[in-house]
């Protein structure tokens, strides 16, 4: 008897109230649509740094398989290609690695071309094509920049290979039929030729097989690995996990993806905030509402029903937009933060989680505002709620009604506008707190990142990370695992001297460098020996850092025993010179350039360490049999020539010497970088020249722009989430600011019949407005204006303590509360005045008789 | 005569101390069934919290309030809210109209939240004797005060309720309208059968009733 609700009626009286209360609910959907977009926003901008911090990680491992296993019998590639726990393979069947030793510590297979494992890896031909004659082969460019092969199909390509599986080194002619452009940080590649020239060259099917396994399940491949061993019996398999599934790398993406999805925690509150303060619009309408329905009869299950199908009602509409907003917000952003994809990762990472988890976090979002009314109401019997009349927000009970019998006695003062305004104000005391703290917070937060933003020294983070505006590297030597082939001319003697030419330039020094073998005797080594052999702080001898490299093992090896070594000599010019040794660390010794220029003395750089790594200061050294003295020995200046040196250079010393000097001792020498600096105001006009100087050729520009772009995308992705979480906050702030203002004349619509019925002027009303608009900013301007200076202050000293950034000048700034305050004074005298003539277009009898 | 409505040691304080304030204070009382009772008194004398108490709309401090053999007190918040709209109509001063259901959805919406069939014939009864039969689809606030509160009438009548409350249902409407609301009110529930315990502050209105309970400072001076 005492159950049968109906709930139907709770679906139409939602429905008639959409349509009743079409301006609000048009605010209400515009707020649903930014929770909404906020949502999807957040979720797609953390889908998409984790995965383009997967996609970075399998760009790395070269390949989008799972597991690669090397030197397979064709018995054992079959026994895996069976398993179940393998989705996919791709076969490579290689018949020997590259040795020209231009390639340095690059591992090139000479291979069958397989399609699959071409697309696997990225090594699809993207100019000309695969091969398909005998002599045809396809390389990748920096295979063919070190190799100093032109670009060009039909060229001659001289290669030698050691064949797999051990044997003598192999030669072979092919004709380029294709190539394609690889990622820089790339050590594994192919060289692509047919099967009918494997078959010959490798004499019969290739017998050592490469299987690249993509598997059902992607998480921890190194446990799956040697599962998949154990389970088919294979043993003594090398093999490598992509760094994709690695665990440490997927927890750190993750780690990186969560600062976006945390910023869904501060979404769920502002956005409760949003539309629980557009629901107390009409906060005294819902609560007459909800307590006359309570009286008629609707039950609390009824009243919550109505509550979901009203959040519902609202959530609908707002999502589509929501989404469209979210992601078109998301492809805009994401450049910025997940950088250097070429295409734009909204759209090349696309997911469709982040939209239905962002509908489902807006429905609860809405839901929860939705029913804070409900639960307000529902702490009163139907009798007190339905005695609340409006203006102040609290319901009167007869409990406080009791309690006014306490109100102090304020004496006998004479009434002004001005103090009527002031009482007014203390009417809305809860809403200006909630107003005045969310701007507070709002704006510490936007000032904070403003100072952090501003303090960011762009000219002297470039001045520490760009060892100069512009520099060009030779093809052989563009990426950081290339070895540099001093045989390359690629940057002519034209080039420097071209650019030079150019208004713009403001300096410039070009850099040669050539690998000679030196001799060190007992003396002269003895300093390096004692500083690699030496226990460090942390009890490591120093040497035993370099265990992984064992090429410089070798070399330091050598140099121990035999006093043997590979010396790098560096020749340098004007700005090359400047940076290699005038702006650099000296370790021993003192540099003066009228001597250097003498051609008698050379600069010694070791280690990238304050310790001695070179002979000493005062050596003489013999390099192509001519004796130089050390003038003084710097700290290692490793951005100033692009590239790598020959494994057997990996221990090794350099020798800087004058230009002239260089191309003395190595006349047929090749440019290996040219170094620029600029007049940065003359920027576009000097890339357009460069653009122009260069146009055909193959040389490596490394551009300020880039490093400028690399530090505004940085700042970007620093500033971005705190930005964008205090903009929303002071949206909601200025928001309730308002609302705090417009309640306060819409619910007094009596008492303004009530003043002018006893004789105030529509003039007077107004200026009563107008003084408790600027009371109620003048009040958020005393609370803000110290409050935030204050807490950006010691924010900013806490931030000098512990931010250990090199490229910060403390900038203390306000600009943003600057801006706010303007706003929010404008609003405090519009609003009034403007609902002001929304509440007294009736006539006073009206309006005294409508509001009983 | 039956008993419909019968309170006990009725009392509702607020606050304490200093503050206590007594807005009903012991009151006794039996409603007769099918009488037309009306409670007069000064303002703050307690009539509204009393006619609260008995709708069930409020709760006593203590005493009891029993309508037929339902104790109030026995039931829970939901069960109660369902008890009220089943056995008690209510008319408000204020009307209470939800504005955005036409004049039929208000009149049938305690009956709607129920989930009951309405009984057409007897609604259309109540809505033609309250000529209301050409303001049905009408919204309420397109209503004069006087059709409004004969839609609340009809509104209390349409679920049959063992009594009617009606809290000064005259207090914003002119003497003429007045009358001819409580005329309806009276001609109804006798047509219907209904009890009706009514609030007012008029005299001419009091003097027709079967009963008057007068109230001050929360206590029954009859």
């Amino acid at each position: 008897m005492l159950q049968n609700n109906n709930l139907k009626i709770c679906r139409k009286l939602v429905r008639r109230e959409l349509q009743f209360h079409k301006g609000q609910c048009l605010l209400l959907v515009t707020a649903v649509t930014l929770v909404c977009m906020l949502y999807t926003f957040s979720f797609a901008m953390g889908s998409h740094v984790y995965d383009g911090f997967l996609y970075s990680y399998r760009l790395m491992y070269g390949s989008g398989s799972h597991i690669i296993c090397y030197d397979l019998s064709t018995e054992q590639a079959a026994l895996l290609e069976s398993h179940n726990a393998v989705k996919d393979t791709v076969l490579l069947s290689p018949i020997g690695t590259l040795s020209d030793e231009m390639l340095g510590n690059r591992n090139v297979k000479l291979a069958e071309f397989s399609e699959k494992w071409a697309r696997e890896t990225d090594s699809v031909p993207l100019y000309g094509q695969a091969p398909a004659e005998e002599d045809e082969i396809a390389l990748d460019e920096i295979t063919l920049n070190s190799l100093l092969i032109p670009h060009e199909i039909g060229a001659e390509v001289f290669l030698t290979w050691v064949p797999e599986g051990g044997g003598e080194e192999r030669a072979g002619v092919f004709r380029l039929c294709g190539w394609w452009k690889n990622n820089t940080g790339e050590t594994d590649s192919c060289a692509w030729i047919t099967k009918e020239a494997a078959e010959e060259l490798g004499g019969g099917t290739p017998e050592h097989k490469t299987l690249g396994l993509t598997l059902y399940l992607p998480g921890d491949p190194e446990r799956q690995a040697k599962d998949l061993f154990s389970d088919t019996g294979i043993q003594n398999i090398t093999y490598t996990t992509n760094l994709a599934g690695n665990r440490a790398r997927m927890a750190y993406a993750g780690g990186k993806a969560m600062e976006f999805y945390r910023l869904n925690l501060i979404v769920v509150l502002c956005g409760i905030l949003m539309l629980y303060t557009i629901l107390r619009l009409s906060d005294r309408r819902n609560i007459q509402f909800y307590a006359g329905v309570k009286a008629l009869g609707m039950t609390p299950r009824q009243i919550r029903v109505l509550a979901v199908y009203r959040a519902a009602a609202l959530c609908l509409p707002g999502l589509l937009p929501g989404w469209i907003l979210g992601f078109s917000l998301c492809a805009l952003l994401a450049p910025y933060v997940v950088v250097g994809l070429g295409a734009n990762p909204a759209l090349f990472f696309f997911r469709l989680w982040p939209f239905g988890l962002g509908a489902l976090l807006t429905w609860l979002t809405v839901l929860t505002a939705c029913l804070l009314p409900i639960r307000s109401v529902a702490k009163y019997t139907p009798a007190e709620a339905m005695r609340f009349t409006g203006g102040n927000t609290k319901i009167k009970t007869m409990r406080s009604m009791a309690g006014r019998s306490k109100t102090k006695n304020r004496g006998l003062r004479r009434t002004t506008i001005r103090r009527m305004a002031f009482t007014e104000l203390s009417r809305h005391k809860g809403q200006s707190l909630l107003a005045a703290l969310s701007l507070l917070l709002s704006l510490i937060i936007l000032c904070c990142v403003w100072t952090k933003g501003v303090s960011y020294d762009e000219e002297k983070y470039l001045e520490g990370a760009a060892l100069c505006d512009y520099r060009l590297s030779d093809p052989s030597a563009a990426a950081d695992t290339q070895r540099y082939n001093p045989k390359s001319r690629s940057i002519a003697p034209e080039i420097p001297e071209t650019l030079s030419g150019h208004p713009a330039v403001e300096n410039i020094g070009i850099v040669c460098t050539m690998e000679v073998p030196m001799y060190a005797g007992a003396q002269e080594r003895a300093p390096i020996i004692e500083t690699f052999e030496e226990t460090d702080e942390r009890g490591v001898i120093r040497k035993e850092y370099m265990a992984d490299a064992p090429d410089w093992i070798a070399g330091y090896e050598k140099m121990r025993e035999s006093g043997e070594y590979i010396g790098i000599v560096t020749g340098v010019d004007k700005l090359a010179l400047e940076k290699a040794v005038t702006q650099n660390i000296f370790i021993e010794g003192t540099f003066s350039e009228e001597d250097f220029d003498t051609g008698k003395y050379v600069i010694a750089s070791g280690a990238a360490s304050l310790l001695k790594t070179t002979p000493p200061a005062g050596t003489k050294v013999m390099i192509c049999g001519r004796e130089f003295e050390i003038m003084a020995c710097v700290l290692f200046e490793s951005s100033l020539a692009s590239g790598a040196d020959s494994r057997q250079a990996q221990f090794n010393v350099t020798y800087y010497v004058p230009i002239g000097v260089f191309e003395e001792l190595f006349p047929e020498h090749g440019i290996r970088n040219v170094l620029i600096d600029i007049d940065r105001s003359r920027q576009d006009e000097f890339e357009a020249f460069l653009a122009d100087t260069l146009r055909g050729t193959e040389i490596h520009i490394t551009s300020v722009r880039d490093h400028q772009l690399n530090f505004r995308n940085a700042l970007f992705r620093i500033c971005m989430i705190p930005l964008f979480v205090g903009g929303v906050m002071l949206v909601i702030g200025t928001l309730n600011f308002t609302n705090v203002l417009m309640m306060g004349i819409l619910v007094r619509k009596r008492d303004f019949a009530v003043y002018e019925s006893l004789g105030m002027t529509k003039r007077q009303l107004g200026k009563l407005l107008l003084w408790e608009g600027l009371s109620c900013f003048g009040i958020m301007t005393g609370l803000l204006v110290p409050g935030v200076a204050a807490a950006v202050w010691l924010w900013g000293k806490w931030q000098l303590a512990h931010m250990n950034t090199w490229c910060v000048t403390w900038r203390f700034s306000l600009l943003p509360l600057w801006i706010s305050l303007p706003v929010l004074l404008i609003i405090a005298l519009a609003v009034p005045l403007y609902f002001m003539k929304f509440v007294t277009k009736e006539s006073v009898t009206e309006r005294l008789r409508s509001a009983e | 005569m039956e008993a419909i409505v019968r309170a006990k040691g009725l009392k509702k304080y607020y606050g304490k101390g200093e503050a206590l304030v007594k807005a009903l204070d012991g009151v006794d009382l039996e409603i007769e069934r099918g009488k037309f009772t009306v409670i007069i008194g000064t303002s703050g004398s307690g009539k509204s919290t009393l006619l609260n108490m008995l709708g069930g709309l409020d709760a006593p401090s203590e005493g009891s309030i029993f309508i037929g053999e339902q104790e109030l007190a026995h039931l829970n918040s939901e069960q109660a809210t369902v008890f009220r709209r089943k056995q008690i109509g209510f008319i408000f001063q204020n009307y209470n109209l939800i504005p955005v259901l036409t004049v039929w959805e208000n009149i049938l919406f305690p009956i709607t939240l129920d989930n009951r069939k309405p009984d057409r014939n007897y609604i259309m009864d109540i809505v033609q004797f309250l000529g209301l039969e050409s303001k049905l689809d009408t919204l309420p606030n397109n209503l004069s005060g006087g059709q409004q509160q004969r839609v609340a009438i009809a509104r209390a009548l349409a679920s049959k309720p063992s009594i009617i409350l009606a809290d000064e249902p005259t207090g914003n409407l002119d003497s003429r309208t007045s009358n001819d609301v409580v005329g309806l009110l009276k001609v109804t529930s006798r047509q219907f059968c209904q009890t009706i315990v009514m609030i007012t502050h008029n005299p001419d209105i009091a003097s027709s009733a079967d009963r008057i309970i007068h109230i001050e400072d929360g206590r029954i001076v009859e």
